[in-house]
């Protein structure tokens, strides 16, 4: 019960201004030769309850970048809202697509801007670039960046990116004789690693599960897609590179 | 048009009952007093060229100025009052380098071409705090050269902030023979040697005084080397093959 | 922190972040917003502006959330970078640079760029808040330019690295935390200038900075002479950086190297340091850096595979 006196007794209280929560889930991206995989749990929690089963953390941007954010879900969706506007303008102003380098430093740009009140986000972004290349950009929350091949972040990336270090970059194997590691693996396996990588962060983290979303960026040209069940392709244009929806439920205890 | 001469022609953001800004028209005029200056677009790249007046033996040429660089990429030739040509590509350069540091990639010449012409229509009186602009239009003309995905591109500004693309454009005193003799010269296939050699014939046409490597300068905007300004002996060299 | 001397100056961060915020919340409204310069958000004022949150001590906020050294459990965890040296001798500037990147105790990358190329010929190193240098330092790259082209001549990295301590020194006390050295060579020959944070600016030979510096120091000082060949300067850097991955848990997984000469930086390579422990830069099994490795087999408590198990 609430005690009057012991409060009385621990002297002048303190209050300050707390925006942030975290909202739980995992977000990774894995850049093949000619594709790029985008793809995010759905499940938002606060502290130990869950909010919804369906918040969704990955964005489609433009017909050849995809970003997912992770962090507190309210920033990450006026921040997401934020880079569609800036890409809208500047499709206006220099009448094309903007390059997936350029919107890379666009989100550095803007993540610093808030340097001193910063968006509590964690963005990876996904997609083709100019030169035909898969890529995968990673931020900090005020805009530190890189481009990478694979990366995980949020509430499981400890338990996620060990082993994509292990099962894409090949980290503490030895190739056997005669044999050498792939640099970049194909369109299957990615998807296979990913799925495994959301159903094991599943078992082990209480802040993941529910569903999967997992977009992946082709190549206009490429031939990598497979029949897999449950692909819907969200290609926005002729021109651009196509697009493709997975969507996969994961575990809802 | 001096005939409707009024009232009218005196303030800056007073439109004429027939719908016409004459101080805007006045700056046109101020550019027809101007050095003639020669753009040509090739599919290798695009070549600059404008006469120096050297007015006095004792003036040093070398410091006559009217071809500038914007970016790697990007060049700038003038006519007209040089002074106001300065804040212009100062902003174009400010806007090339925001660009580069907001989307790493080197800036579209139809853009930066735009930044300039935003900057000519900012004259009269000032909205609040905005800061300090021009009282009158600028009185010069410019010829931006460059190269980006679209390939090699050649944009006219004039004061009232309007721009065009050309294949090629004469400006400045002698622009009207000059224009027309690019109109006869000109071919869709020309290399960069035969614009260069083009441009030279045009304003040796034009000048008063006989060509020479210190009353012409040359610039040119390549693929691999980007904007350059031709050296007095590259320059004397294709003067000799003219 | 928010005494009342603070409140009413006019000089201190507190007021300085107070006129960026009322600078900002105009912008919504401004002119940048369309026309050219629509596109280049908080930069297009010429000098970026930044949000500021509404409390009456901003810095403070900010420390509360993000300074991961004084609370582990705080939300917003700024990557840090750590190890980095550069030293000038008789052939240029060797810069090293380690690669990690570090969230509180998670290693949060271990492919960090802690080398920002500025220009042709001028680097900038990468240690304290990674943000913080890159972006500050690409930022001086867009003026290191303009100076270029407003005065047909290369900027100094002396006039360079006065450039970025007189920035951030304008945002001292707000939270900005940045260690680096402007290496490059100019007029004047090789020059490094150590930059930080707090405004210090130092012209000096030999520098290392970060969690790591003291290791890297400690072979850097005994290895160093101004005569050094290329080959020896470049060894002496490697060796130094290895040295402070092997013993500070916050440096580790790579080395970038990179040479300046006359005609501008070049870079000589990545070096996996795990490598460099056991095969050495030439990748010769058993010629690595590592003590183990130079004890193996002599000492009693490393005793060869092979002779434990028989």
């Amino acid at each position: 019960m609430f005690d009057v006196q012991s409060v009385a007794h621990q002297g002048p209280q303190s209050r300050q201004f707390n925006p942030y929560t975290e909202n739980g889930g995992t977000i990774l991206a894995i850049a093949g030769a000619d594709f790029s995989v985008i793809a995010g749990d759905t499940r938002q929690s606060e502290g130990y309850s869950i909010q919804t089963r369906y918040a969704p953390k990955v964005f489609q941007l433009t017909d050849k970048a995809v970003l997912a954010v992770n962090g507190f879900s309210a920033d990450g969706k006026m921040f997401v809202k934020k880079v569609k506007q800036r890409l809208e303008w500047y499709r206006h102003a220099h009448a094309k697509d903007m390059p997936i380098r350029s919107i890379a430093r666009l989100i550095q740009t803007m993540l610093y801007s808030r340097r001193f009140f910063p968006y509590y986000v964690y963005n990876i972004l996904g997609g083709i670039e100019d030169d035909g290349t898969g890529s995968v950009y990673s931020f900090d929350p005020v805009g530190s960046y890189e481009r990478e091949a694979c990366r995980a972040a949020g509430a499981a990336q400890s338990l996620v990116q060990p082993f994509l270090d292990n099962q894409v970059y090949y980290k503490n194997q030895t190739a056997g004789q005669d044999e050498s590691f792939p640099t970049h693996l194909p369109l299957p396996s990615v998807l296979k690693l990913v799925v495994d990588a959301f159903t094991s962060a599943t078992e082990r983290h209480i802040e993941v599960g529910d569903g999967l979303e997992i977009y992946v960026v082709l190549k206009r040209d490429s031939t990598a897609i497979q029949s897999m069940e449950g692909v819907q392709e969200v290609t926005t244009s002729e021109e651009g590179q196509r697009v493709f929806y997975i969507r996969r439920e994961l575990k809802k205890d | 048009m001096f005939l409707t001469r009024s009232e009218y022609d005196r303030g800056v953001n007073t439109f004429s009952p027939e719908g016409r800004l004459f101080q805007v028209e006045y700056a046109i005029e101020a550019i027809k007093l101007g050095s003639t200056t020669v753009g040509i677009r090739t599919p290798e790249g695009v070549v600059l060229g404008v006469e120096k007046r050297v007015q006095s033996p004792l003036l040093e040429s070398s410091s006559i100025e009217k071809i500038m660089e914007i970016d790697t990429h990007l060049g700038c030739a003038m006519s007209g009052l040089v002074a106001d040509a300065r804040t212009m590509i100062d902003h174009a350069r400010v806007t090339a380098q925001n660009h580069a540091f907001t989307y790493d990639e080197p800036i579209k010449v139809e853009s930066v071409t735009q930044a300039v012409c935003d900057l000519a229509l900012r004259f009269g009186e000032s909205v609040h705090d905005e800061d300090a602009m021009m009282s009158r239009p600028f009185g010069v003309a410019l010829l931006i050269a460059g190269i980006d995905e679209l390939g090699p591109q050649l944009f006219h500004t004039d004061p009232s902030g309007t721009f065009m693309r050309y294949e090629a454009k004469a400006i400045g005193s002698g622009s009207e023979a000059a224009q027309s003799e690019l109109q006869d010269k000109w071919h869709r296939q020309m290399t960069l040697k035969e614009a260069q050699i083009l441009t030279l014939r045009v304003l040796k046409q034009v000048m008063e005084e006989k060509l020479d490597q210190h009353n012409v300068q040359l610039a040119q905007v390549t693929r691999d080397k980007g904007f350059q300004i031709l050296e007095e002996a590259n320059l004397k060299e294709v003067i000799d093959e003219m | 922190m928010n005494t009342l001397a603070e409140q009413f100056s006019t000089t201190s961060a507190l007021s300085k972040l107070k006129k960026t915020q009322a600078l900002l919340e105009d912008e919504e409204m401004s002119d940048a917003m369309w026309g050219s310069q629509a596109g280049f958000g908080n930069v297009a004022q010429g000098s970026p502006s930044f949000a500021v949150p509404a409390v009456p001590d901003p810095s403070a906020f900010l420390r509360l959330h993000t300074d991961d050294r004084a609370d582990p459990n705080c939300k917003i965890k700024i990557q840090h970078g750590t190890t980095t040296l550069a030293f000038r001798y008789q052939g240029g500037v060797i810069v090293a640079v380690d690669s990690r990147a570090t969230a509180g105790s998670y290693v949060a990358s271990g492919t960090v760029k802690k080398v920002i190329e500025i220009n042709p010929y001028l680097l900038g190193t990468m240690a304290g808040g990674a943000a913080d240098c890159q972006y500050w330092e690409t930022y001086l790259g867009m003026h290191c330019r303009l100076h270029e082209l407003r005065n047909r001549e290369r900027i100094s990295v002396s006039a360079a690295s006065k450039y970025l301590s007189n920035l951030v020194y304008s945002y001292k006390g707000m939270g900005l935390s940045m260690g680096t050295m402007i290496c490059g060579w100019d007029k004047t020959g090789p020059a490094i200038f150590y930059v930080d944070s707090d405004g210090t600016r130092l012209k000096g030979d030999l520098f290392s900075v970060g969690s790591g510096s003291t290791f890297a120091y400690g072979v850097l000082d005994q290895g160093y002479h101004w005569d050094m060949t290329d080959e020896d300067a470049q060894e002496l850097g490697r060796r130094s950086i290895y040295a402070a991955g092997h013993r500070d848990a916050f440096s580790g997984n790579t080395c970038n190297l990179y040479h300046v000469k006359e005609d501008g930086w070049r870079f000589i390579g990545n070096y996996d340091l795990s490598k460099l422990h056991y095969d050495g830069p030439n990748n010769v099994p058993g010629a690595g850096y590592g003590y183990d490795i130079r004890i193996a087999g002599r000492a009693s408590a490393l005793q060869p595979a092979v002779a434990a198990a028989a």
